[in-house]
């Protein structure tokens, strides 16, 4: 600060370079004027007396602040040691709950399930309640020795058209059930395998299908038969669920329904890119930037958890190894573009 | 002569020297960069209006909650004009205030008033 003060004509030590400088001229004199050398002398000893009680002081000062600062580095190093600590449970609560947000999702995969194996087990088990009737009958007439050719070839129909309807109903759940498990199995084991791009697309939106319907909504899926993939199918399915009901949930308003679709294509050889749209209400400007983040929602009150997409993210970024970017334009629906290899990196998996 | 008045910065204090009534203060808090800019017209004005104030009572009220070396060291200065015109005839009352609970503020005024001969120095505690 001494350079400074030259310029505004202020010195701290000013004090102290004057009786340095008269000291310097008395000592000069010393010879000469003996009362005035004295009277000097005393002068300066005063002055150097009052300095050193400053410069005590000062010390005094400088220790103090010091202290002070030691006790308020030692509180910021304790509030930011809980900091820490806070922000490492908060990590782990967030965890726990993305968990919980992929576990619910099942949860509603299973009553999907159970929705869509309703309908062919129930017309197989009519079918065979009606063939028991008949058997029934007929084993009345035989006991009576009363069957006529006409009452034969009616049985014969109806046990040819029932055991028919019971084949083909039971081959539809039993391969609803083998989808389903597949999904289910992927979702929780996230295991690595290969899987045909376009069936394992249809096999997770048929478990979704109760949904869409009770929405009213259509859906698209373009996608060429031949893609054939190594890699995380259990992500993908667990992405396209939360776009889907995302779309439902969000996209439309009460009685509105709309187009959901899904468009593939090998964009660039190995490169799979997956564009997940729906003509709902899009996306607000000021949510677009945050949607990926976690905890963000618009529908706190009525149930949303904000991971939805917070999970999407993660996936596609994480096992998926690829990029996933929102596209949406107020009123004119929401478009998510994923952009994801045909094998993950890292080692072959073993084949189906 | 003109009043002096100099609104608080973060690093340095508000000033309000009211020649006309004699009352003087400074309040908040000092730590600037470079003490001289911040000191140098304080103590330009003051030692102005202490060699023309035969006659008038003068009050200095310091309300510091916190200062560094640079500026402790510039109090004692000012401490030592105020006790040099005190020592000319000049009635000068330093009320030095410090929160109650702040016993590094209150020791810093004990420390200050130490080498006062001719001043009045007095502790004033605030409460809360």
């Amino acid at each position: 600060m001494g350079n400074k003060g030259a310029a505004t004509g202020f010195n701290l030590f000013d004090a102290e370079e004057r009786v340095l400088a008269e000291a310097t001229a008395l000592r000069g004199r010393l010879a000469e004027a003996e009362p005035d050398v004295r009277a000097g002398v005393a002068a300066l000893a005063e002055a150097y007396g009052r300095s050193v009680r400053e410069q005590r002081r000062l010390v005094r000062v400088s220790d103090r602040l010091q202290h002070q600062l030691a006790s308020v580095n030692q509180e910021l190093a304790k509030r930011r040691a809980e900091a820490e600590e806070a922000l490492t449970r908060l990590r782990e609560a967030q965890e726990t709950l993305v968990q919980a947000e992929k576990l619910a999702s099942l949860g509603a995969l299973v009553g999907g399930v159970a929705h869509e194996i309703n309908t062919p087990v129930g017309i197989a088990l009519s079918c065979a309640s009606h063939l028991a009737d008949a058997t029934a009958h007929m084993r009345k007439l035989f006991e009576a020795d009363d069957i006529g050719i006409d009452d034969f070839e009616r049985y014969m129909d109806t046990a040819a058209d029932t055991s028919q309807l019971i084949l083909g109903n039971c081959e539809r759940a039993a391969e609803l059930i083998r989808s389903f498990k597949q999904v289910a199995v992927d979702r929780t084991s996230a295991e690595r395998r290969q899987f045909n791009l376009a069936a394992y697309i249809a096999e997770t939106l048929t478990s979704l299908k109760p949904r869409i319907r009770q929405a009213g909504h259509q859906v698209e899926i373009s996608c060429p038969p031949d893609l054939d993939m190594d890699g995380y199918p259990g992500a993908l399915s667990q992405v396209l669920t939360n776009f889907v009901m995302n779309s439902i949930v969000h996209g439309y308003d009460e009685g509105q329904s709309g187009l959901l679709s899904i468009t593939v294509e090998e964009c660039a050889p190995g490169q799979i890119r997956l564009v997940y749209a729906d003509d709902g209400r899009g996306i607000a400007d000021e949510h677009r930037n945050r949607i990926f983040d976690p905890f963000f929602t618009t529908r706190r009150g009525s149930g949303g958890t904000g991971l939805g997409l917070h999970i999407v993210y993660n996936l596609v970024t994480g096992p998926l190894e690829g990029q996933v970017s929102v596209d949406a334009d107020g009123g004119h629906g929401t478009r998510f573009v994923l952009l994801f290899p045909r094998r993950a990196s890292g080692g072959e998996s073993p084949a189906p | 002569m003109e009043n002096l008045m100099i609104a608080a910065t973060e690093r340095s204090p508000e000033v309000d020297f009211d020649f006309a009534t004699g009352r003087l203060s400074l309040k908040g808090e000092s730590y600037p960069e470079d003490a001289s800019a911040v000191f140098g017209p304080i103590f330009a004005a003051l030692e102005r209006f202490l060699g023309d104030a035969a006659g008038k009572d003068v009050q200095f009220d310091f309300d510091l909650i916190y200062f560094n070396s640079s500026s402790a060291k510039a109090l004692m200065n000012m401490f030592q004009l105020l006790d040099a015109a005190a020592g000319r005839g000049i009635k000068v009352v330093v009320n030095w205030h410090y929160a109650a609970d702040d016993e590094t503020m209150q020791e810093f005024g004990e420390d200050f008033s130490e080498d006062l001969e001719h001043v009045t120095f007095n502790l004033v505690a605030t409460e809360g």
